[in-house]
């Protein structure tokens, strides 16, 4: 459970492409091309305390989900599974950016995550 | 909860709803009809892997382009009064080739869920091993698979064939099934449970989901008795499921897929919703 008020921007300088916590006022133009991603755990799975990212459209699901798995802190016997639409997982090479513009709504694209140990 | 699980009746249904999509796509599924009653969902496809071969006494291949790794060998020497562990080099190389892959959807009675089954093979038609399609598996999957890779990936008969296949322990679909059909459930719709599971087995193992099967692959009908409905033209799939704003979606991957699992774009610039009345969001201007 990540209680820290650490930003993760901070812990991974080396990482140029990490998703960065957007400003509240949503009017920001922002020229890089970034959408707005709210992530929700589902079940038991922890909360993170920082819901909405600004992600870049380029960036992949299995990109996101490292980071969040990160984030969460999860052990090597644990998998994180996202869910679009609450109907269906994308596939971890598919760029957020087009499942904005296909499942995206008010603006943002509503992720749910959840950690599992599935397989097994 | 019953609802996490599939009846069989439900698994065909689904399945021929996802074939009729797969037909319009030209996505390569079939249906095998075995015994009578039993069948499965079956597709073939290219994709990518790591193979290994064992170079010769020269450190040659027939290869030029590979990674030289080493693997380490254990034997236990009976006559060894120690531990007994004889540590042995063979020298092999691993490569990314295309691999030639065979799926199979069935069900499985005693899980009452789907089960993913599939065989690979390079082109030269030499059967992957183990070891090898552990390797070839989605890096997304990668670490909780070395943490534990023969509860994720094993090698089993398959109930239909008897022939050797691997296969995606089914053990746990209920987990990674259980967020979805409970908000189906409380939303009152429902979903095509094939397509939401194949959506998260089939990229471990290679095998690319275009993104319409989940939007334009309708779910089974209530009823049992009522006959699938057959998909329609338009992205509108019966009207008892909730859409998105966005009340035409368009899917970026309608043509046949490419063999390989790198990330796909879109095959043409994706639309940005046309009829919904939201304020357009940050940075989605076509560029």
């Amino acid at each position: 459970m990540s209680a820290n008020a650490e930003s993760p921007t901070e812990t991974q300088k080396d990482e140029p492409s990490t998703p960065q916590q957007p400003t509240e006022d949503s009017g920001t133009a922002d020229e890089k091309k970034k959408i707005d991603v709210l992530l929700k755990a589902v079940g038991d799975t922890p909360i993170m305390k920082t819901k909405k990212w600004s992600v870049e459209k380029g960036r992949t699901v299995q990109s996101l989900s490292q980071f969040i798995s990160r984030f969460l802190k999860m052990e090597a016997n644990e998998q994180l599974f996202i869910y679009v639409n609450q109907s269906f997982s994308p596939s971890p090479d598919q760029e957020v950016g087009v499942l904005f513009e296909c499942f995206g709504s008010d603006g943002k694209l509503v992720l749910h995550y959840c950690k599992s140990q599935a397989w097994g | 909860m019953s609802s996490c699980f599939l009846d069989e009746e439900t698994f065909c249904q689904c399945c021929q709803l996802l074939l009729q999509h797969s037909h319009s796509l030209c996505d390569g599924w079939s249906w095998e009809q075995v015994k009578g009653s039993e069948g499965y969902l079956r597709k073939t496809a290219l994709g990518t892997g790591r193979t290994r071969c064992i170079l010769d006494q020269q450190g040659n291949s027939s290869d030029q382009h590979q990674e030289r790794t080493f693997s380490l060998s254990f034997h236990n020497d009976e006559d060894d009064e120690d531990d007994g562990a004889v540590c042995c080099i063979q020298e092999e190389s691993s490569s990314s080739s295309v691999v030639q892959y065979e799926y199979h959807i069935l069900y499985s009675c005693s899980y009452q869920t789907p089960v993913l089954y599939f065989r690979a093979s390079t082109l030269e038609g030499r059967s992957l091993c183990l070891e090898e399609v552990w390797d070839s598996v989605h890096p997304n999957y990668r670490q909780r698979l070395q943490h534990r890779p023969w509860d994720t990936i094993t090698q089993q008969e398959h109930p239909l064939l008897g022939q050797s296949f691997f296969v995606l322990h089914p053990c746990r679909t209920e987990e990674f099934m259980m967020p979805v059909l409970k908000a189906a459930l409380e939303e009152h719709r429902q979903v095509n449970y094939i397509v939401t599971w194949l959506s998260v087995v089939g990229p471990v193992v290679g095998l690319d989901v275009p993104l319409s099967y989940c939007t334009q692959v309708p779910e089974p009908p209530h009823t049992p008795s009522s006959s699938p409905q057959p998909p329609s033209s338009s992205p509108q799939p019966p009207s008892s499921s909730p859409q998105p704003p966005s009340s035409s979606p368009q899917p970026p991957s309608s043509s046949p897929q490419p063999p390989s699992s790198s990330p796909q774009p879109p095959s043409s610039s994706p639309q940005p919703p046309s009829s919904s009345p939201q304020p357009p969001a940050l940075g989605t201007k076509p560029g």
